[in-house]
């Protein structure tokens, strides 16, 4: 039986624990984000929406987690990616289609093929 | 028999004055010991309430969740959550900084003091408050609960540590020379006049003149404390550090 993916905390729970893991009193770390402590108070309870990407950024490298992974629980999308799909607005929904339901592990894999794909290519152009 | 209005509050333990500077002294040392002591002030507050004591800090609009104007903070215990009102954020209300630390500081009396007075017990469930969403401390301006004394005297005690006073009262009057109200009556005009157009009014009642003069000899040890001159005035009141009337000396 295939193992089930244990349930990813809500994003105002992860912020919070991240946050005093990392020695940082609400008041500070809303100091060093640029925000209110009262709407960093609010994100943490859940009762507002998770903040815009950018601010998203700006805590994730604070606390030294993965931006591209506390972007997707915020529900938000990086800033580079929006122009990505708009460059190839075709094939890059349909390769996000086609990766979709691939392990974490099939990911990389295919990340590390477009990686060589792209050295190819470069290699072929000089 | 008069009927009961109110169910009796869990019993309290009567304190003496210096078990109050006692149990703050030992909370900031155990803070140091784990964050580095804390030698100057001020008393880095939000740092001991979420760090140390590891209780939940929110900002939320007390009026709006309990009905009532005058709600500055709230202690859900079995939660380990302490509730703000929004309107004591410093941060975008830069007045009411030494009024936040205070109250903090007054929640954390609360925890240190009174907690085990409300602790669910686990096998005990019949102990279930009927909404367990209510907090068990829900702390007003208007009360003069004995519960919200101690919790006071400790909040005091612990953003003023007596010695750190003491040292900060002889760096900025050179002595420890304790100020006379008479001394300020000297310039009394000048300060009420400045004290009015800071607060923008005069506080009436008892002693609101003599309070607002020593609140103004408060002002530089209240910034340095980082609490209200209220506060100050009345740590340094008990310190006798500020004194409404001359001691009859004998020579």
């Amino acid at each position: 039986m295939a193992k089930k993916k244990p349930k990813q905390k809500p994003f105002g729970q992860l912020l919070r624990e991240k946050r005093i893991e990392k020695g940082y009193s609400l008041r500070k770390f809303a100091q060093l984000v640029g925000v209110s402590p009262t709407y960093l108070s609010q994100v943490e309870q859940m009762n507002v929406d998770p903040p815009t990407a950018d601010r998203v950024k700006r805590m994730a490298e604070i606390l030294e987690e993965s931006v591209d992974e506390w972007t997707a629980l915020a529900g938000r999308l990086t800033e580079d990616l929006p122009a990505i799909i708009h460059e190839s607005p075709t094939e890059v929904p349909d390769l996000l289609r086609a990766v979709r339901g691939l392990t974490g592990d099939q990911l990389r894999r295919l990340r590390e093929d477009a990686e060589r794909m792209k050295e190819e290519g470069r290699d072929e152009e000089t | 028999m008069a009927k009961r209005v109110s169910k009796p509050g869990p019993k309290l333990r009567f304190m003496k004055d210096q078990e109050f500077e006692d149990e703050a002294a030992l909370l900031l040392a155990e803070y140091g010991n784990q964050h580095g002591q804390v030698t100057a002030p001020p008393i880095p507050i939000d740092e001991i309430v979420e760090l140390y004591l590891q209780l939940h800090l929110t900002f939320d609009d007390m009026q709006q969740l309990f009905g009532v104007s005058d709600v500055h903070g709230a202690l859900w215990v079995n939660d380990r959550r302490v509730g703000i009102d929004h309107r004591l954020e410093p941060t975008d209300n830069p007045s009411m900084l030494g009024r936040y630390h205070f109250t903090l500081a007054h929640e954390a009396g609360h925890w240190r003091l009174h907690r085990h007075l409300f602790l669910r017990r686990a096998n005990q469930l019949t102990l279930l408050p009927d909404n367990v969403e209510r907090p068990e401390y829900i702390c007003r301006s208007s009360d003069t609960e004995p519960i919200e004394y101690q919790a006071n005297r400790f909040a005091s005690c612990l953003l003023m540590p007596r010695e750190m006073v003491k040292r900060a009262w002889h760096e900025w009057r050179g002595s420890m020379d304790p100020i006379y109200l008479d001394d300020l009556q000297a310039k009394r005009q000048q300060i009420l006049t400045a004290e009015v157009l800071r607060r923008g009014g005069f506080k009436s009642g008892d002693n609101a003149e003599a309070n607002m003069l020593l609140e103004h000899a408060s002002r530089p040890l209240a910034a340095t404390f980082e609490v209200s001159p209220d506060a100050m005035r009345i740590r340094l009141e008990g310190m006798k550090l500020l004194l409404r009337e001359k001691e009859n000396l004998l020579f």
